[in-house]
């Protein structure tokens, strides 16, 4: 790329290729429209409160609750890769731990936006921690996540200023570098906050003992769905990384990271996949057999309204989990980059699907005798509000990218060829 | 939840969670305060040169962080783990007590053999005086050629190895060359004149096994050269060998086009 394209050339590192500026604000445009339509939809709801969205009484938890569940799921990558670099000593890691720091951050930042436009009235967000309801998960929740998005902010200001013009300021030199020396603290402390939050968010489903769907038993004070909640998000947050990565090799048309790095996190999504699927499996069966029918449910009576069906079991545990742990696992399928790549997209999907019956599946169906099946249907301003989420993701990752060294191996792998027959022009 | 607050009891599940919660929260805030703390006193002392210069030097491709003793032909592949910092490297004496198997020319360019190079394209020449001259090298002069502006350092400041030495601005290029050695300026010069710096340096400070003498030269050289023709060739175009010819002078006038952003970067070793 000539560099007289590039206006912004100056806040750009050396050595690396990045796309035109008019080229990267034609990129950006769409995106920039969704986020207005978005911010939109999200004063609508602030101003005018929640008769704006589909939920009522009955749908109280919808398609932000899901997103929510589902982005934090994924962006699990983040403290799970700082687990493994700073505290089991990964090092082969460090190679795409920039990139899963700003997926946490922009996952964990937008379930928080969803979140104070869902609960509303966000100037009064400090009653939830000064008067708190101390028998709710979500309680538990709330301080995790605050803490931890401190946590991830802490974690993404290193980075921003390795900014090639904010690093020369000595004061954000010197800040930088003692912030850096101290991430393996904020490494194991978010791993802490993260064990706790993946797991209450599981935990929050498992004591609805007025939902025989979600109810579950388990160990203490937790049910097993804090601790399924915390091994898929693990399971998972490798493979969102390696696909997002692989997503950005494919736009940008460069080699980020080494092979033997798409390798590593395949594995390990693979094995905590596998041993998801079998502790899902078992708990599971033992819903089935013992759990409901001691509150008065046949086993298979949960899957017998509307599109609710037993394939949506099926394809939850078989599909987008034995499946993919096959694939990750099977050395052959995973050193070909098309299978580790569908395997990844299929566990991804596996748990926004969790995701989506336990928030979804649990309030439709009926519990009580006069109750009814009930189906919703997010409305323009849900899904426009979701879209906001969505669009400020994917802005703010591209700016990371143009700006910031999320990947440090790039200058190195610069020319590598990344396709079978395809050699890197260097967009 | 908290004392004093909705009639808040003591239980253990209460102390438990307090305990863990504020734990939590007085790591994070201590983390930060700790960083900006530090971060405050590395600017005090002036440390923030050594750690620009390790930043830089971590950003370096492998490839550009090749140890000196591969430049001179007495190993085969090394690659530098101590930020050019050979005075502190254990194995130096062992690598340089082998004999040396590099080219001995300087490829066209003027390289004095009583002056010390530094990796950023600078010298160092001890003066009978007891000073020591610093000026930029051939190969960076000849692709500056005639500066549009120079910063020198003021005189009585102190300059830090590695640290910023002076500044060039060439067609909307900035370009910050590196001080080869640490020291106090006396004097300044100009491109004009061949030297930018004069400079005092304490005997116990004169150790400069940092920088490139003799044999490691032309090594260095002919990796330089090779980076700047990968650097310089058109986009798309198939590696090619070299022709043999002279780096000429005032290259940045001669290839106004070229990402001179990114050459520059690579030649001062900076990212």
């Amino acid at each position: 790329m000539a560099s007289s394209t590039l206006i912004d050339r100056r806040f750009i590192a050396r050595g690396v290729e990045r796309t035109g500026t008019a080229r990267f604000a034609m990129w950006l445009a769409p995106w920039v429209l969704l986020l207005g339509v978005g911010l939109y939809a999200a004063y609508l709801c602030l101003y005018y409160g929640l008769n704006q969205t589909n939920m009522d009484n009955r749908f109280a938890f919808g398609l932000w609750i899901f997103l929510d569940l589902s982005i934090i799921a994924l962006g699990a990558g983040a403290f799970f890769t700082g687990f493994l670099v700073y505290l089991i000593k990964m090092k082969e890691l460090k190679a795409v731990l920039n990139s899963a720091v700003v997926l946490g951050f922009i996952c964990y930042s937008g379930a928080m936006l969803v979140l104070a436009i869902d609960v509303g009235q966000p100037a009064r967000a400090w009653f939830t921690f000064w008067h708190p309801n101390t028998h709710s998960m979500l309680t538990e929740v709330t301080f995790c996540i605050s803490c931890y998005l401190v946590v991830l902010s802490l974690e993404y200001i290193p980075m921003l200023l390795k900014n090639r013009k904010l690093r020369q300021a000595p004061s954000f030199l010197a800040f930088e570098h003692q912030l850096h020396m101290l991430v393996p603290v904020l490494a194991a402390v978010g791993t802490l906050l993260s064990f706790f939050h993946q797991g209450s968010l599981g935990g929050l489903y498992g004591v609805l003992r007025g939902r025989p769907f979600a109810f579950r038993e388990g160990f203490s004070i937790w049910p097993s769905t804090f601790f399924l909640f915390i091994l898929s998000a693990i399971a998972v947050g490798p493979s969102f990384l390696a696909l997002t990565t692989r997503l950005v090799e494919k736009v940008t048309g460069k080699a980020l990271i080494p092979d033997s790095v798409y390798q590593r996190l395949g594995l390990i999504s693979g094995l905590l996949l596998a041993f998801y699927v079998a502790a899902k499996s078992i708990d599971t069966l033992v819903w089935l057999n013992v759990t409901s029918p001691a509150v008065g449910f046949a086993p298979w009576e949960h899957y017998s309204y509307g599109q609710f069906g037993i394939w949506l079991m099926a394809a939850e545990i078989g599909l987008f989990g034995l499946v993919p742990a096959g694939l990750l696992l099977w050395p052959k399928t995973r050193a070909r980059r098309g299978w580790l790549m569908t395997a990844a997209a299929l566990a991804c999907c596996g748990v926004l699907l969790n995701r989506f019956i336990l928030t979804v599946q649990t309030l439709a169906l009926p519990t009580l005798a006069f109750d009814e099946f009930m189906t919703y249907t997010p409305n323009w301003q849900e899904v426009a509000t979701f879209g906001l989420v969505v669009a400020y993701g994917v802005i703010l990752y591209s700016l990371s990218y143009r700006y910031l060294p999320l990947f440090p191996q790039e200058k190195e792998l610069a020319g590598e060829v990344i396709e079978e027959g395809t050699h890197v022009s260097g967009r | 939840m908290f004392p004093g607050v909705d009639g808040f009891h003591w239980t253990f599940a209460h102390v438990i969670f307090l305990a863990i919660f504020f734990a939590v929260g007085m790591t994070i805030v201590a983390t930060t305060v700790l960083a900006i703390w530090r971060a405050h006193r590395d600017v005090k002392t002036r440390r923030v040169e050594q750690l620009r210069w390790h930043a830089e030097f971590e950003d370096l491709p492998p490839a550009e962080r090749t140890c000196r003793h591969e430049l001179a032909g007495r190993v085969e592949h090394r690659t530098c783990p101590h930020a050019f910092a050979c005075g502190t490297c254990p194995e130096y004496s062992k690598y340089a007590a082998l004999p040396t198997d590099a080219p001995e020319y300087a490829f066209g360019m003027d390289y004095p053999p009583n002056r010390l190079y530094h990796r950023g394209h600078s010298w160092v020449r001890e003066d009978e005086d007891g000073l020591v001259t610093v000026g930029l090298d051939d190969l960076a002069s000849r692709l500056v050629g005639k500066p549009d502006a120079v910063v020198l350092p003021e005189k009585g400041q102190w300059l830090e190895a590695n640290g910023t030495g002076w500044r060039l601005r060439k067609n909307g290029c900035e370009m910050r060359v590196m001080a080869p050695i640490a020291g106090e300026v006396v004097e300044t010069g100009s491109p004009a004149e061949g030297w930018y710096l004069k400079l005092r340096v304490p005997p116990e400070m004169r150790q400069w096994r940092h920088l490139l003498r003799g044999g490691e030269v032309p090594g260095w050289l002919m990796r330089e050269l090779e980076r700047l023709q990968l650097q310089l060739s058109p986009e798309g175009s198939a590696p090619s060998l070299a022709d043999g010819g002279m780096l000429v002078d005032g290259l940045m006038d001669q290839m106004p086009k070229a990402d001179w952003d990114n050459v520059m970067g690579g030649t001062f070793l900076q990212s």
